[in-house]
């Protein structure tokens, strides 16, 4: 696509995305007039505080109406950029803005909307784009929505430099040296794995006791791209790791069978990377019978003392504790505070970790406070049409009844839900109750506002979860939501990302927003985990795309399935990598 | 469009003004000058995007511009071709809400 532009016409770009020409009027009247009266309506721009429009209006009380019919009430208003004379437009009917263009001199044509300070064409009777225009209306949203004092980063640049090229980095196969091949050879001894084209790492794992919770996280670890190149290149080794002298004793504790008595003395010596190494050798050792991560296990409920026990146990809370664990382990050997949201910390952050942008704005000064937060996954709920908090709020209190009622509804509307859906309702605005006011910077008081979150910084990998089990404050129960999710194979954060929730709320601007360093927002599915059965009782199994072929992993079992099988299924937590990387398990020739 | 149809065909500026506005202009302007205007805007939409409006907006303009060519449509194509569609689309819930709220501001005003 994008060397077809090239020969056509030479456009600008910005990240990758080819920008509209400008027309042959905006060309023209640029060329005549430079960008100076831009400059002269940024004394006209008015950002209005709940929401931060920007519209145009010489005086803030003005109620502008069309000159040639005195209509007020039209709600396409267009003011000449030359003369500031207010026109109506009508589509395909009589327009008073195309015919004060065309019975002026040249020049007249380039007119503004009133009430969104964009810029359009008399004559093309189109949209047209300026950059230099679009970065003063940016300049005064972002003035009117922030402090003079923190008046730093909703636009961090909007310097025309900042024109970035998508970069892809490609994957390039290493092929040893006749030198590397000799060192290869002589420091190690070759698996003797079996023949069967099978993909390399395929191996079941035995069910320790109500531990689905476990292999199915782990089967999706195991073969999560980033963090098996990291293990089996040999980035942590077991027997080097700096703990292994101490954790060798609680490993002889497991041999012999006795449970150590002060878990959280034991706890401190426990190192989950080194148990996630041996994992990851036994499991691509070229056995193909089931392997028992005993080890592995015994590892967590020692990080974990409060989740040791043969219950069942939550697949996310696991993950999220395992993640935990192989962090807290680097996190001691090198301390880099503040460090996990840039994911250069320890492996498990830098292919997991992501940072989420929350902007909170004051509904009544329109003063917006953005936070950063690094995550791990992100928790989607499932729910519809849920009344006030569709996010991540716990507090869900008046759903019950009515939610099936809801989902009716919604799926009249889209459908059926779909992940899509979820992440659509994650980054929307959304309004904090009256019993959740925030305190305004700027108003020094509590304030209705408004939030909304997006991504600033896409993880490597990504994990959703979706919140399946929920509990209602109001009933005293949880509950099980069996609810049918639909996912894509491919996956393109771009809507999510917090340049574009930006630039959406600044309108139509052809400017790079905060966080537009993205290289690349296309995702793949490799790792499903799903769960069947109630919120008590249930069982875990992890459908895995490898080569291009689904594996259903149930505990010691692997069955190749059909990819409509794992549509169907009812996905828990998905497992997403970014095809920058080019580990395009789709893109091999898969057996037929 | 009716207004400009019925208008003396030289429009004298000034004696336009003197002239008394409708109740239709009082009502918009006051509604504008309160700020109540942009409120509903804002009202209108939050309840559209609430209720899919917006999103099926959005794959009908979607799916017109890939029928016509990118290059092809101009933003009043796509307005011509969505206001009957988006008009008629609009749930009838959302009509009454805000018909309730300016009924509830006209009270208030005491026009």
């Amino acid at each position: 696509m994008s060397s077809m532009a090239k020969i056509t016409h030479p456009r600008q770009q910005i990240n990758g995305e080819i920008l509209p020409q400008p027309c042959p009027h905006l060309a023209e009247f640029l060329s005549n007039n430079g960008s100076k009266p831009f400059r002269a309506l940024q004394d006209c721009l008015r950002v209005k505080p709940p929401g931060g429009r920007a519209s145009i209006r010489r005086d803030p009380k003005e109620v502008p109406r069309c000159g040639a019919c005195g209509e007020s009430a039209r709600p396409r208003l267009y003011a000449c950029i030359t003369c500031a004379a207010v026109h109506c437009h009508v589509p395909s009917g009589p327009s008073h803005a195309a015919a004060h263009a065309f019975s002026m001199p040249p020049g007249h044509e380039i007119a503004v909307d009133v009430d969104r300070a964009e810029l359009f064409c008399c004559a093309c009777r189109d949209q047209v784009y300026d950059r230099d225009f679009d970065a003063a209306v940016v300049l005064a949203q972002t003035a009117a929505s922030t402090l003079a004092s923190s008046a730093t980063s909703a636009v961090q640049q909007y310097a025309p430099e900042n024109l970035r090229k998508r970069r892809r980095i490609d994957y390039k196969p290493w092929i040893p040296n006749l030198r590397e091949q000799y060192l290869v050879g002589k420091n190690s001894s070759p698996l003797n794995g079996d023949v069967s084209d099978l993909p390399w790492g395929l191996r079941g794992l035995n069910n320790l006791g109500n531990t689905c919770f476990m292999n199915s996280v782990l089967q999706a670890l195991l073969h999560t791209p980033p963090l098996r190149n990291y293990f089996l290149s040999d980035r942590h080794n077991r027997y080097f790791c700096q703990k292994k002298s101490n954790a060798d004793n609680a490993a002889k504790k497991i041999a012999a069978n006795t449970i150590d008595g002060g878990g959280n003395k034991s706890a401190a010596r426990v190192c989950l990377a080194c148990d996630m190494d041996a994992t990851f050798s036994a499991v691509f050792s070229g056995e193909r019978t089931p392997y028992s991560p005993a080890k592995f296990l015994y590892s967590w409920w020692q990080y974990a003392a409060n989740l040791a026990s043969y219950e069942q146990q939550d697949a996310h809370e696991f993950f999220i504790s395992m993640l935990d664990g192989i962090h807290e382990k680097v996190d001691k050997d090198r301390r880099k505070p503040e460090s996990q949201g840039n994911g250069d910390c320890c492996v498990a952050h830098r292919v997991f970790s992501g940072i989420l942008r929350s902007d909170v704005m004051c509904m009544a000064c329109g003063f917006t406070s953005t936070t950063y937060d690094p995550c791990v996954d992100i928790s989607l709920d499932l729910e519809p049409n849920q009344g006030g908090s569709a996010k991540t709020g716990s507090t869900k209190s008046s759903h019950s009844c009515n939610g099936e009622a809801d989902c009716m509804n919604s799926s009249q509307n889209c459908g059926v839900s779909t992940l899509m859906g979820c992440l659509d309702r994650f980054t929307r605005p959304e309004r904090l109750g009256s019993d959740q006011k925030f305190f305004c910077q700027q108003c020094q008081v509590r304030q209705e506002s408004l939030k909304q979150m997006s991504i600033r910084k896409l993880p490597l990998v990504s994990c959703f979860h979706i919140k399946r089990f929920e509990h209602s404050s109001v009933r005293k129960m949880s509950r099980k939501v069996d609810r049918y999710l639909q996912f894509p194979f491919s996956l393109d954060m771009a809507p999510y990302l917090s340049s574009s929730i930006l630039r959406s709320r600044f309108g139509n601007r052809i400017l790079p927003f905060d966080g537009d360093e993205h290289l690349c927002s296309d995702f793949e599915l490799f790792a499903v985990v799903t769960h069947t059965g109630k919120l008590d009782a249930g069982h875990y199994v992890t459908y895995l795309r490898l080569s291009n072929q689904w594996y259903k992993c149930d505990d010691a079992w692997i069955t190749l399935v059909n990819e409509n099988i794992v549509r169907a299924a009812q996905g828990y937590m998905m497992f997403y990598v970014q095809k920058m990387l080019f580990y395009k398990a789709s893109e091999k020739p898969g057996p037929a | 469009m009716r207004k400009s149809v019925n208008r003396p065909p030289t429009p004298d500026v000034a004696e336009n003004q003197e002239k008394e506005p409708t109740l239709q202009e009082l009502i918009n302007i006051e509604l504008i000058e309160s700020g109540e205007k942009e409120r509903l805007m804002e009202l209108l939409r939050e309840r559209l995007i609430e209720c899919g409006w917006k999103d099926e907006m959005k794959a009908l303009c979607r799916a017109f511009i890939k029928k016509k060519g990118r290059n092809n449509v101009t933003v009043d194509d796509l307005v011509h071709v969505m206001t009957p569609k988006g008009r008629a689309s609009v749930p009838d819930s959302v009509k009454a809400e805000l018909l309730q709220r300016i009924r509830t501001f006209l009270v208030s005003a005491a026009l």
